[in-house]
C-alpha cells in the first residue's frame, strides 16, 4: 500500500507538529533551567509532569474544575513539591559527580511513579473537556491542541519575562552562567537552586495539566518527556533558553512530518534517531557555538 | 588477604557446582535467577561503576541477546548454547552504534540516550514482526532438564566476576577509574578516554547479551513487553549500588542479598517492590554512596580491589 502525500498533508503535519512543539518547549524549559543552574539532569522531570496531570484530573473529576483554571493550583503545588525535593534530596548532590544526581533523580522518579501506581492504579483516565476541531481551509486544527498550544506559549512567555526582567530571574541566569562568580556577587545560590527547581517543577506540572487535556493520564505518562526534553535542550544548545524554545518547535514539526510516513510505533523512534544524528554531527546544538 | 579471599571463594564455587544434585528444583531455579542478577549487576558495574557513565538502558542488551538467541534457535535451528553466545555479538553491535556518538562526549548525553534506547529497541522488535513474532513473541520447545542452564548461567556470572577482576587489577581498569574520578585530568595525562569508555561499554553490553540468550532458553517464551522491562534495568542498578559500585564483589553481594529479599518478600507486591527499589536508590546515593562494601572497606581497611 502506498500513501499519496499531498501538499495539504505536509502542511497539516507541520501545523500539528508546531502545536505539539509548544508544549515540548515549555516542558523542556524547566529541565533546561535546572541543568543550567545546577548541572543536574532531572530524570524525575516526567514524573513531576505526571503529578501535574493527576492534579488537573482530580480537580476536574471531583470538583468539575476547568482544566485550564486548575493550572493555577498545579503550578504552586508542584512548585512546592520541587522545593521539597531540592531542599531534602537534590541539594545534597549538586556539585557531586554526575552519576549521583542522575541516579538520585532516577530513584525519585521510580519511587514517585510507583507510589502513584499504588495510589491511583495504572488505569488510563482522561479529562473530557474540549473536543472537536476548527477547520482552517483544508487544515484541521484540533481544539484541545490549539488551546493547549496558546497556554504553553503564554506560560513560556511569562517565564521568559520573569527570567529577563525581574531581579530574581536575572540572578537565576547569572547563576547558570557562572556559579562561583554569581556567589561572589552576593547571590545566594542555594536559594536560587531552590527557586529554580520549584519553577521547573511548576512548569512540568503545568505541562502535565496541558497534556491531560489532549491525552490519557496514567502513572507513566511522563516518561517520554524526559527523553524528549533532553533532545530539545541538545537541539537548542545546552544553556540556551531561547534555543530550547526553538528546539521544542523543531522536534514537534519533525514528529508531525514523520507521522505522515511512518507507523505510530516507528514515529516514536524518530526522536531517538534525531538525537543520535545530532550528537554525531553537531553536539553543541543548532544554535550553540563552539564549546 | 588474597589467600583468605580464595579460601572463602573456592568452597562457595565448589559448593554451587555440586548443588543441583542435592537440592530441590525450586532452589535450583532460584539460584539460576540469582546467577542471572549477579551477571547483570556485574555488567552494569563495568560501565557505570568503573567509568561513572550511567547506563539507564542496560535491559536493551539483555533483550537483544534474548531475541538473537530465540531467533537463531527457532528459525535457524541452532543449539541454544552457541545461539546465546551469539547474543553477545548483537548486543555489543548495538552498544557500538549508541556508544560511538554518545561516549565521545562528556556529560549526561550517554545516560539520557540510554534512557530512550529501551523503547526504541522494543518498538523495532515489535515492528519487524516477521522475524520476531511481533507482540505474540517467540515460543521455544521446553527443555527436559534445567541443569545445563544452571551451569551456563553460573558460568556467565563467574565470567562477569573474572572480567571485573581482570579489569580492576589491570592498567585498563586504572584508566577507567581515572575517567570516573576526573575525566579532564585523565585526558591531560594522555589517556584516550573516548576509546576506553567505548571498550568498557562493549564489554559491559556483551555480558547481558549472553545472559539474555540463556534467559530466553530458560523461560522458553519471549515477547516484547516481558523482555524489555524497565524493572530489569532498575534491579541491576539497585543491586550494584547496594553492594558497592566499582568493586569486584559488590555486585555479587548486592545481587545475592536483594535476590533473596526479593524472593522472600517483595515479589508479592509488584509496585511496592519497585517503589522500595526507588527508595533504596535514594538512600544509597545520599547516605551510603559506596554501598555495603564501601562501608566495610572504610571500617575494616579492606584492599581496594575487592
Amino acid at each position: 500500500m502506498t500513501i499519496q502525500i499531498t501538499g495539504t498533508m505536509i502542511l497539516q503535519g507541520i501545523v500539528s507538529g508546531l502545536l505539539a512543539g509548544g508544549l515540548y518547549a515549555m516542558v523542556a524549559l524547566g529541565m533546561a533551567l535546572i541543568f543550567g543552574v545546577m548541572r543536574v539532569i532531572n530524570v524525575a522531570h516526567g514524573t513531576l509532569l505526571m503529578l501535574g496531570g493527576y492534579t488537573t484530573y482530580w480537580l476536574f473529576a471531583l470538583y468539575g474544575m476547568n482544566p485550564f483554571i486548575s493550572l493555577l493550583v498545579s503550578f504552586p503545588l508542584l512548585f512546592l513539591v520541587g522545593v521539597v525535593l531540592q531542599r531534602f534530596f537534590v541539594a545534597r548532590v549538586v556539585g557531586a559527580p554526575e552519576l549521583s544526581s542522575l541516579i538520585l533523580t532516577f530513584g525519585i522518579s521510580i519511587f514517585l511513579s510507583n507510589m502513584a501506581m499504588i495510589a491511583w492504579t495504572g488505569d488510563y483516565r482522561s479529562v473530557e473537556f474540549l473536543t472537536g476541531s476548527f477547520l482552517l481551509g483544508p487544515i484541521a486544527l484540533s481544539k484541545p491542541r490549539l488551546v493547549t498550544f496558546c497556554f504553553a506559549l503564554g506560560v513560556t512567555f511569562l517565564a521568559f519575562l520573569f527570567l529577563n526582567k525581574t531581579k530574581t530571574g536575572k540572578a537565576i541566569r547569572a547563576t547558570s552562567q557562572h556559579r562561583e562568580l554569581a556567589q561572589v556577587c552576593g547571590i545566594n545560590v542555594r536559594r536560587i537552586d531552590l527557586l529554580t527547581f520549584g519553577l521547573a517543577s511548576g512548569l512540568a506540572g503545568v505541562g502535565g495539566g496541558l497534556v491531560s487535556v489532549m491525552f490519557s493520564i496514567f502513572p507513566e505518562m511522563g516518561q517520554n518527556y524526559v527523553f524528549k526534553s533532553f533532545l530539545v535542550i541538545v537541539l537548542g544548545g545546552a544553556g540556551n533558553y531561547l534555543g530550547a524554545f526553538l528546539g521544542g518547535l523543531i522536534l514537534g514539526v519533525v514528529e508531525g512530518l514523520a507521522s505522515l510516513l511512518l507507523t505510530a510505533q516507528l514515529s516514536e523512534v524518530i526522536a531517538y534517531v534525531l538525537l543520535v544524528i545530532l550528537l554525531l554531527v553537531r553536539p553543541t546544538g543548532l544554535l550553540g557555538g563552539r564549546r | 588477604m588474597k589467600r583468605l579471599a580464595w579460601a572463602i571463594a573456592l568452597p562457595i564455587v565448589a559448593g554451587l557446582a555440586v548443588m543441583p544434585f542435592y537440592v530441590s528444583n525450586y532452589i535450583t531455579t532460584f539460584t539460576i535467577q540469582t546467577f542471572m542478577w549477579i551477571a547483570l549487576a556485574e555488567s552494569w558495574n563495568i560501565i557505570s561503576g568503573l567509568t561513572g557513565y550511567v547506563s539507564f538502558g542496560h535491559v536493551s542488551f539483555f533483550g537483544t541477546g534474548a531475541y538473537t538467541a530465540a531467533i537463531l534457535i527457532s528459525k535457524a535451528g541452532w543449539h541454544w548454547f552457541p545461539a546465546a553466545l551469539t547474543g553477545s555479538v548483537t548486543a555489543a553491535s548495538l552498544a557500538l552504534i549508541i556508544g560511538y556518538p554518545c561516549l565521545r562526549l562528556k556529560g549526561p548525553y550517554f545516560a539520557i540516550s540510554m534512557l530512550g534506547l529501551n523503547e526504541v529497541v522494543r518498538a523495532l522488535v515489535s515492528y519487524f514482526d516477521s522475524l520476531t513474532g511481533g507482540g505474540s513473541g517467540i515460543t521455544l520447545s521446553t527443555m527436559s532438564s534445567i541443569s545445563p542452564l544452571y551451569y551456563s548461567m553460573g558460568g556467565v556470572a563467574l565470567a562477569g566476576w573474572f572480567i571485573t577482576y581482570w579489569i580492576l587489577t589491570s592498567r585498563f581498569g586504572l584508566r577507567l577509574l581515572s575517567i570516573r574520578e576526573d575525566e579532564l585530568a585523565a585526558e591531560a595525562m594522555g589517556i584516550n578516554t573516548a576509546a576506553l569508555k567505548l571498550y568498557a561499554f562493549l564489554i559491559s553490553a556483551a555480558l547481558p547479551g549472553i545472559v539474555g540468550g540463556f534467559y530466553a532458553r530458560y523461560v522458553s517464551h519471549i515477547e516484547p513487553l516481558g523482555t524489555f522491562p524497565l524493572l530489569t534495568t532498575i534491579t541491576m542498578i539497585v543491586m550494584c549500588l547496594f553492594g558497592g559500585r566499582g568493586t569486584i564483589f559488590g555486585p555479587i553481594l548486592g545481587a545475592t542479598l536483594l535476590s533473596i529479599l526479593q524472593e522472600l518478600v517483595w515479589t508479592r507486591f509488584l509496585f511496592l517492590h519497585e517503589a522500595i527499589f526507588g527508595a533504596i536508590i535514594i538512600f544509597v546515593i545520599l547516605l551510603m554512596p559506596r554501598g555495603i562494601l564501601g562501608v566495610l572497606q572504610q571500617r575494616y581497611r579492606l584492599p581496594r580491589t575487592i
